[in-house]
């Protein structure tokens, strides 16, 4: 046997059997639902089997509800998330920077980080109205405190010789705050930035169903008033595989790049 | 470079499991000479890295005076360059960023920065590393860049806590024969706290030996240099040195 023969790039390699790894379970899932469904004569209101839904899927899709519905929620993510985002990282950066702020407001941020979510919703409701102001709001609570906590963490864990070395090296305020404790808590804020946003996704969901006419969530409620249950079933599949894609492609590379390129260790 | 003049430096801690006031520096005064190596030897608690801290300005003193070039000093300033025990290299930035950090800090311009960046790497022996990440180097290594990164800032005074304490002893060797090599080559005033006293032995121009935040005894080494490890470890005014040295650490 000749070495070229058993030699093969391992990186590819890996991907694909990661893969593969990971979509098998959800794939024997779909083969044991059709089974049962087969089997056992499920009535097709209480769990339609795959072909319906597949139709039903394709059916959203071909007369374009499908894709109103998933921009209209991702559109909604990505607003709450920015907003999110760029208060959060600037007070999580400005807590930790003092010891004593950052000790008084640790278990508010873990307070408010428990709360955040579905629990704002009705008072989101009555503050904004129905619509994207109150979903808006849910999806901002929960990536703000999750971010500025995670952020307050990253800034507070940075080891204290790095910002002593800084500062003999003669930065300023603001290059302290610049050069060294935003890259420090760069890995902690991407952290947070991935939890936050798999919190932000769930309270979308519930948020959808009480508060808009468009969205996920809404298509999911629809559904069930109709007694479509091959469009509810569909609609739960396209909101689990866009968070997988979301965060498997998206937001774990993210993390893993800034966390392993800088060979830190992820402390939250 | 600069010289740098301890006056009567004294540092007083609360120790709050006590509830009493602790002294950790006791009237220390020193005066190290523009261009002198000197290093500070004693045991753990004599007050070493606290007069260190102070001098760099990372702990406030609670009296006396630190003057640099004969100004007063308070708080950090690049004046004052740190080399740390646990490198503090920023993780984020290359090894020729993390070695220009300081002039970049400064404003120096991108070409100029790069001179700077070839100049000290050289000098660390560490030019085919320019683009790494610190996590990528070994410990021996990532010193090397800790030190050059504080020399290329151009520091009145190079303050060195315990630098190579965390690498393995034939690195150490290594780094001990480089560094004495770059004193030798640009003379920087340097300050060296450690607790091993062939190694302050071996760098310095003169040993002091601290005692329960106090200075013990000076200890002037007229070693000849250049300095190696080959040379010393047999030379019998290298082993009656380190004796005595020894001797006043252990009597501390």
């Amino acid at each position: 046997m000749s070495e070229q023969a058993v030699t093969f790039s391992p990186m590819p390699y890996r991907r694909t059997w990661q893969a593969v790894k990971f979509l098998t379970p959800l794939l024997l899932l779909v083969v044991l639902w059709q089974l049962i469904v087969t089997l056992f004569n499920v009535n097709p209101r209480i769990f339609p089997d795959v072909p319906t839904v597949v139709r039903a899927g394709w059916g959203t899709i071909a007369d374009g509800s499908l894709i109103s519905h998933v921009g209209a929620s991702l559109w909604r993510v990505s607003v709450g998330t920015f907003i999110g985002i760029v208060t959060a990282v600037p007070l999580g950066i400005a807590m930790g920077v003092s010891r004593g702020v950052s000790d008084f407001l640790s278990p508010l941020l873990r307070f408010f980080s428990v709360l955040a979510g579905i629990a704002w919703i009705p008072i989101a409701t009555l503050w904004f109205g129905y619509g994207f102001g109150a979903i808006t709001f849910v999806i901002f609570n929960a990536v703000f405190f999750i971010v500025a906590y995670n952020t307050l963490l990253g800034v507070s864990t940075i080891p204290m010789p790095l910002r002593h070395a800084a500062a003999s090296l003669g930065v300023s305020r603001w290059q302290m705050l610049t050069h060294v404790l935003l890259p420090g808590a760069l890995p902690n804020i991407v952290t947070g930035i991935r939890t936050g946003m798999g919190f932000a996704w769930r309270g979308l969901i519930a948020a959808e169903m009480i508060a808009t006419n468009v969205g996920l969530g809404y298509m999911l409620f629809l559904a069930r008033d109709f007694y479509r249950t091959e469009v509810i079933v569909f609609a739960m599949i396209v909101i689990g595989i866009i968070w997988l894609v979301l965060d498997r492609l998206l937001l774990a590379p993210l993390e893993r790049s800034t966390i392993e390129r800088w060979g830190m260790v992820q402390r939250s | 470079m600069k010289s740098l003049a301890l006056e009567n430096l004294s540092k007083t801690y609360f120790d709050p499991y006590r509830g009493t006031q602790f002294t950790a520096v006791k009237d220390v005064s020193l005066n190290v000479e523009e261009g002198d190596f000197v290093a500070v030897v004693g045991p753990s608690g004599c007050g070493k890295s606290t007069i260190l801290n102070m001098i760099a300005g990372f702990v406030p003193i609670t009296s006396g005076r630190i003057l640099v070039g004969g100004r007063e000093v308070k708080g950090p300033g690049p004046d004052r360059g740190v080399v740390f025990q646990s490198f503090a290299l920023f993780p984020w930035k290359t090894v020729s960023e993390n070695v220009t950090f300081g002039p970049k800090m400064r404003g120096v311009g991108k070409a100029e920065r790069a001179k700077i960046a070839e100049e000290y790497l050289a000098l660390a022996g560490l030019s085919h590393a320019a683009d790494r990440y610190p996590n990528e180097l070994s410990g021996g290594m990532q010193q090397r860049v800790g030190v050059v990164r504080a020399l290329a800032n151009n520091p009145d005074v190079l303050l060195m806590d315990e630098p190579f304490a965390s690498v393995d002893a034939q690195t150490r060797m290594t780094l001990q024969e480089e560094l004495t090599r770059i004193w030798e080559e640009r003379r920087p005033t340097i300050v060296f706290i450690t607790h091993d006293v062939s190694e302050a032995v071996f760098l310095a121009n003169k040993v002091v030996v601290l005692s329960k935040g106090n200075v013990l005894e000076q200890v002037d080494i007229p070693l000849s240099r250049p300095r190696s490890w080959d040379r010393l470890v047999e030379d019998d005014d290298f082993k009656a040195l380190s004796n005595q040295v020894l001797q006043l650490v252990r009597s501390a």
